[in-house]
This record gives structure tokens, C-alpha cells and sequence, in this order.
């Protein structure tokens, strides 16, 4: 990383309503400036090709006309629960459903989050990476999900951002923000979708989940064809906390999705699922951190990537244990298949042990179509294309199926099938 | 219904069938029986459209060049493998994969699809007979089923969609006792004047649920020897070397 010039910064990051967080963003990114392939996170990126965009990019307008509850509908669909809809990063309260009052949860975009006591649990003193110290300086609003100790969500709550480009690249910096409480129980479904035409979406979301909280987040990430997408997920657990995590890319040209989990307090335990699915000339990657900075919690990722065409997949997923622990538990998996000679899937475990008292496993496998399932089933008169179809669902399926709630899950499902031409 | 002709068949330069011919009429059930490396496995995987094998000479199935069709062709004109090692498919469910097949050769043989609830409940019927606990449906295909269990799955599909030729490689190995009898029955229920069958088996216990019009001793790639069902318990009582010898 070097230091942003000036004229870029200026570029960048249009002026806007000073904050201190954005204050923060800024000067952090004035003197890191935005990452490059050398930086071992990035490797996989091509970052050259987002920062060239992000260059030639206008601000998004925050002009939402396009976009209505019935393009919601059909663009990320409807879960049954509250619904907010950031349009390129803007709250679009036409479109949203903050669902009256519910119980233990409050819903809301920056001018209601200026209304209430700050709450010190939202805080994180630096930015990640120059994206996301873009996002901090550059960001126009956010998306707050705040569940009240103890409340138990039934619906899950949905946050859509928008992408809404107009004729030029358009760049929009959506925010999300989500504290549940000690004990609460909350399904938060993120979705990043687009209208057709070229854009970048920077986004950054955190979650905090308090001492024993249950909380269920889904990100879907399927944008327009041409769209940039790069986003970055920091989830902090407490004591006795159970997140289940699960990220699904299928849109976008280039996407990268980056899923930071830390362990603040013992005995809380994270099941990670990723899918994606690059094809034609898509780019997806999965940079996955887990830090067991407590004792005895457990974490699983599961990511599986199917690569096709041209598209290119990656998994990172670093594993940190340290110093000073026990009693970790963790797991790694990342499975891929490949179904093009041109398609290239990239895998790459780190695990840092610096405790001893661990129980740790990984494993990675990039393969193609299994030769003799597709016999078998072709030996039972599927034809070939239609049991190829069947294989390459069922590599999905253990990552599809634990979805929920179903209008989720057959709404990927179908995404999937969708991009497969099936 | 099926005849075959000098078949061989090779994998690089190793020659694993070498001249085979056998002839099944219609309605006969041919037993097949010959030491490991014979190349049984070879002549089934061959008959049902495997690639990766060179071969030469004829195999004429239904009055047609079977070896220019694809498997999923050969399954549509009603040739079945029972296999020795089922595969696993994760992901992919029982149910959904047996409903599919049977659909896909109506589709070709111009019957109309069965809907779901019609297909399960022709499921159940076939699998009460076979004593197959229904949740057998919604696991992944063979994932994790025992040996048996795998192969009772097998003579599931052959129940449901009723092949004019059964090849059955070693369907009776792995089987316990009671399964063997479950199985051989099934089979034998099976029987039809229009369905022929080819039964690869090491052990003469089911030729005597099923009773073969014919039994042959396959051996380094060609038929050696053929007899009726008395061969299977000479070879039992004299091995391979001897009863080819004869
Ligand atoms: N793809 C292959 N490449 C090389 N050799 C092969 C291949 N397939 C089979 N063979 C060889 O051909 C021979 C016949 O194999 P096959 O599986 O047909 O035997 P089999 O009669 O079914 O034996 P078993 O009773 O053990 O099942 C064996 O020696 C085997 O190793
Ligand atoms: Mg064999």
C-alpha cells in the first residue's frame, strides 16, 4: 500500500457531510492508500481493474426513480420480514418496509441513528484496508439493525443495496451495521443486486453479536453483469454466541467478498458457508479470516466454488489461533469443481496455530465432474447434459439446502440454476 | 435380443475381451461366472456404453448396432446394468435421481410423464418388496449406504424401469443372507418372456432363486464353456481350471 494522492483522494472521495468516522477513512486512506495484488490479502484480486474504475467512476446519483418495491421484488425478493433498500448506498424509504414496530429491533438509516445514544459497541477505531477506508470516507449513509438483549426475531431482516448505475460507471459505498444484543436471536439476509450497467459497489458491513446471541446472516451478492463488487463483512462474537454465516456469489464481473470473524468472548462457535459460481469471464473471490482470540469456541467454513468458461474462483481462508488460547476447534473445507479447460480455481488454506491445545482440520479439493457418476447416470437414461446438470446442482446442494428461509433458498437455488442454463 | 460376435475390447494395449460371442434369446436368463480379471465387469461396462475401451466385432441388441448408441440411448431401448460397485452421488437426491430416470426413458419410449406424487407412491410399492425402508428416498444416491444396501437400491432401479436385458454384475456379492433371498426373489419376479437377463455371479446361491436357462464359465476375455444350470455347482465343486479343461 502508498499513500493516495491528492488528486485522487479528491477524486475518490466526494465531499460530504464530515464525520469523524469519515474523517478517519480518509486520512487512513491519504496515507495507505488502496490495496495492490502485491498485498498477500489481495493477491487473487485484480485490484488494478477496480481501482481504474473506481478512477473513472462518477458518483452514483442518488436519484431512485428506477427503482420501485416490484423491482425489489424481482431483483432480491421478499423474505417475509422487514425489508431496508439502500439505493447506491442512499436509504430509499419508498422502496423499504421497516415493518412498523417489531418487538426488540429498531430499523433504520444515519438520520435516525443521529437520534439515538451512541452505542460504544458500534465503534471500530480503524479501517481494515483502504477499501474499506474508502467506504468509511465516502459513504453517504448506512443501514443500522439494532435487536434489543433478549428479543427473539422470528422474520429475518432484510437489507438490500441497490446498485442503480447510470450511463458512466457509477460508484456507491453502502454501509451496513448490525448489534444484537446479548440473547437476542436475529436473521439478517444482506443482498447486493443491480440494474444493468456498469458500477462499483465498495461495501462494508459489521455485526456484533452479543454474549449468547444467535444470529443467522445470509450475503448474496448477484449484481448486474458489469458490475465491481467489492465487499468486506467483520463479525465480532461474544461469549457463547452461534453465527451461522453464509455468502453466495453469483453476479458481478468481478467480486470479492471478504468475511472477517473474531472470537471475543469463549465457548461461541461460527459455521461459515460460501458458494460461487464464476462464469463466462466472472472473477469471485473469498477471503475468509477466523480469529479464535478466545478460548474454547469452534468454527467451520464450507465454501465450494464451481468454475466455468473463463471464470476464475478463489478461496483464502486463514485460520488464526492465538497465543494464550485453548481448546479451539476449527475446520476448513473448500471444495471446487472445475467444468472448463479455461476455468481456473484458486485455493489457499492458512492456518496459524500459536496455541496448543487445538483441534484443527482443512482440506481442499479442485476437481472436475465425476466420470463415473455421470455414467451411472446416463446408464440410467438421463441424458448428458441433463445429468450433468444434476452433478453440478448436487455439488451445490450441501451449501443451497442449509438456506433458509425457502424463499431464500429457492431464490438462489434458481439464481444458480439460472447461471448454469439450466 | 442379444447378440454378440468375436467382441473384443481393449484399454491401451492391454486386450481384455478377445473374441467373445454369446446369444440370448429373449425371455432367457444367462448366468455368467469366471474367475476375478476375467473380464466380466468389462463385457457389462461394454454392453452399457462405458468409454475408454477400444472394441471390434458386433454386439446386436433389439435387432440393432448396440455400440453405436450412447448409454442414456441403451437405457431408453431398455438395457440395464446392475452395477458391481454403485457410485455415490452427494447432493444429488434418491428419489429425485430415480424419478428423473424413469421419466427420461418414458420420455423417449413416448409414454407420459409420472408426476411426483404418482412416482412416490410406485416407489414405495417397489421398495415394500424389496424390503427397502423408504428413506432410502431421501438420501443422496447410495451416499453412504452399506454394501447391501447399495445393491438393493440397484434392483430397485431394475424393478422400476423395467429393462427388456438386466445385466447383473455381482449383484448377489455383499448381500447377507436374508437380502440374497430378498434379492434373488425379486429377481426372479422379474422373469418375463420379453425380458432377458445376464446374471455375473461367483456363487451359485442365487442361480437357485433365480434358475439360469444357461450358464457360462467367462475366462481371460472369451467364453470357455457353456452348460445349464448344473454347471454352476461343478464349477463350484471342481474350480475354473478343471471345468474349462472339460
Ligand atoms: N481401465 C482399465 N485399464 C487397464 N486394465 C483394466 C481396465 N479395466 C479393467 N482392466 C483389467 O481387465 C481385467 C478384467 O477386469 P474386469 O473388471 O472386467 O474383471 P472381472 O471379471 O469383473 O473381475 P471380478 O470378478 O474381480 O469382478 C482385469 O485384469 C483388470 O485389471
Ligand atoms: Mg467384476
Amino acid at each position: 500500500m502508498t499513500a493516495t494522492p491528492a488528486g485522487l483522494l479528491d477524486r475518490l472521495v466526494p465531499p460530504s457531510p464530515p464525520s469523524p468516522r469519515a474523517e478517519r477513512g480518509r486520512d487512513w486512506l491519504a496515507a495507505h492508500g488502496l490495496p495492490t495484488t502485491r498485498d498477500e490479502a489481495w493477491r487473487y484480486t485484480p485490484v488494478d481493474d477496480i481501482v481504474g474504475a473506481l478512477e473513472a467512476a462518477a458518483p452514483a446519483p442518488a436519484s431512485t426513480s428506477q427503482v420501485s418495491r416490484s423491482v425489489v421484488d424481482a431483483l432480491a425478493g421478499d423474505h417475509g420480514g422487514p425489508r431496508l433498500v439502500f439505493v447506491n448506498g442512499v436509504f430509499e424509504p419508498r422502496a423499504s418496509d421497516a415493518g412498523g414496530a417489531v418487538d426488540g429491533l429498531w430499523l433504520g438509516n444515519r438520520d435516525g441513528m443521529r437520534a439515538r445514544p451512541p452505542s460504544p459497541r458500534a465503534a471500530e477505531d480503524q479501517p481494515a484496508d483502504g477499501f474499506q477506508a474508502l467506504n468509511w470516507a465516502a459513504g453517504r449513509d448506512v443501514a443500522a439493525v439494532l435487536v434489543e438483549p433478549g428479543a427473539q426475531l422470528d422474520q429475518p431482516v432484510h437489507v438490500v443495496h441497490i446498485a442503480a448505475p447510470g450511463e458512466d460507471t457509477t460508484a456507491n459505498h453502502p454501509r451496513t451495521v448490525v448489534l444484537a444484543g446479548p440473547g437476542s436471536r436475529v436473521h439478517l439476509i444482506e443482498s447486493y443486486v443491480g440494474l444493468p450497467g456498469p458500477s462499483v459497489t465498495n461495501a462494508s458491513t459489521r455485526i456484533v453479536a452479543g454474549a449468547g446471541s444467535t444470529v443467522t446472516h445470509h450475503r448474496v451478492q448477484d449484481e448486474a453483469a458489469a458490475a465491481i463488487h467489492v465487499g468486506r463483512t467483520a463479525i465480532d462474537q461474544g461469549a457463547r454466541s452461534t453465527l451461522r454465516a453464509t455468502s453466495i456469489m453469483t453476479g458481478g464481473h468481478i467480486a470479492r467478498s471478504a468475511l472477517a470473524i473474531g472470537f471475543d468472548g469463549t465457548d461461541a462457535c461460527a459455521d461459515i458457508d460460501g458458494l460461487y459460481l464464476p462464469l463466462g469471464h466472472q472473477h469471485h473471490d473469498n477471503v475468509v479470516t477466523v480469529d479464535h482470540r478466545a478460548s474454547h469456541c469452534a468454527s467451520t467454513q464450507r465454501f465450494t466454488g464451481i468454475v466455468d468458461d473463463h471464470g476464475r474462483g478463489s478461496f483464502s481462508g486463514h485460520v488464526l489461533v492465538r497465543h494464550g488460547t485453548t481448546g479451539t476447534d476449527a475446520h476448513q473445507s473448500n471444495r471446487n469443481l472445475v467444468l472448463a479447460p479455461t476455468a481456473q480455481a484458486d485455493t489457499r488454506p492458512w492456518l496459524e496455530i500459536l496455541a496448543d491445545d487445538v483441534r484443527c482440520t482443512h482440506g481442499a479439493t479442485v476437481g472436475r465432474l465425476d466420470d463415473d457418476a455421470l455414467f451411472y447416470l446416463r446408464s440410467r437414461g438421463i441424458p448428458l447434459e441433463q445429468g450433468r446438470a444434476m452433478l453440478v446442482a448436487g455439488f451445490a446442494a450441501e451449501i443451497i439446502d442449509a438456506i433458509t428461509p425457502a424463499t431464500l433458498r429457492d431464490r438462489v437455488a434458481a439464481a444458480f440454476a439460472a447461471g448454469r442454463g439450466g | 435380443m442379444l447378440h454378440i460376435e468375436r467382441l473384443t475390447a481393449s484399454v491401451g494395449d492391454k486386450t481384455i475381451l478377445d473374441g467373445l460371442d454369446l446369444d440370448i434369446a429373449a425371455g432367457e436368463i444367462h448366468a455368467v461366472m469366471g474367475p476375478n480379471g476375467a473380464g466380466k465387469s468389462t463385457l457389462s461396462n461394454v454392453l452399457a456404453g462405458r468409454d475408454g475401451y477400444t472394441t471390434t466385432g458386433t454386439v446386436t441388441f433389439e435387432g440393432g448396432d448396440l455400440l453405436a448408441l450412447t448409454p442414456e440411448e441403451r437405457a431408453a431401448k431398455g438395457l440395464f446394468l446392475a452395477f458391481q460397485h454403485p457410485v455415490e452421488i452427494p447432493g444429488v437426491g434418491n428419489m429425485y435421481f430415480l424419478h428423473t430416470a424413469l421419466n427420461a426413458i418414458r420420455l423417449v419410449r413416448g409414454q407420459p410423464e409420472i408426476g411426483a406424487v404418482d412416482f412416490l407412491a410406485l416407489a414405495k410399492e417397489h421398495m415394500a418388496r424389496l424390503d427397502m425402508d423408504p428413506a432410502f428416498l431421501s438420501r443422496s444416491v447410495n451416499e453412504g449406504f452399506s454394501g447391501g444396501e447399495k445393491k438393493r437400491n440397484e434392483i430397485l432401479q431394475l424393478s422400476l424401469l423395467e429393462p427388456r436385458l438386466a445385466i447383473l454384475d455381482e449383484t448377489d456379492s455383499g448381500l447377507d443372507i436374508d437380502a440374497l433371498r430378498v434379492v434373488g426373489e425379486g429377481v426372479e419376479r422379474l422373469r418375463h418372456p420379453e425380458r432377458s437377463m445376464l446374471i455375473i455371479t461367483h456363487h451359485p446361491r442365487l442361480l437357485e432363486f433365480v434358475r439360469p436357462d444357461r450358464v457360462h464359465v467367462l475366462q481371460a476375455g472369451r467364453i470357455v464353456r457353456t452348460g445349464d444350470h448344473h454347471l454352476a455347482r461343478e464349477l463350484e465343486a471342481v474350480g475354473y481350471g478343471a471345468a474349462a479343461a472339460r
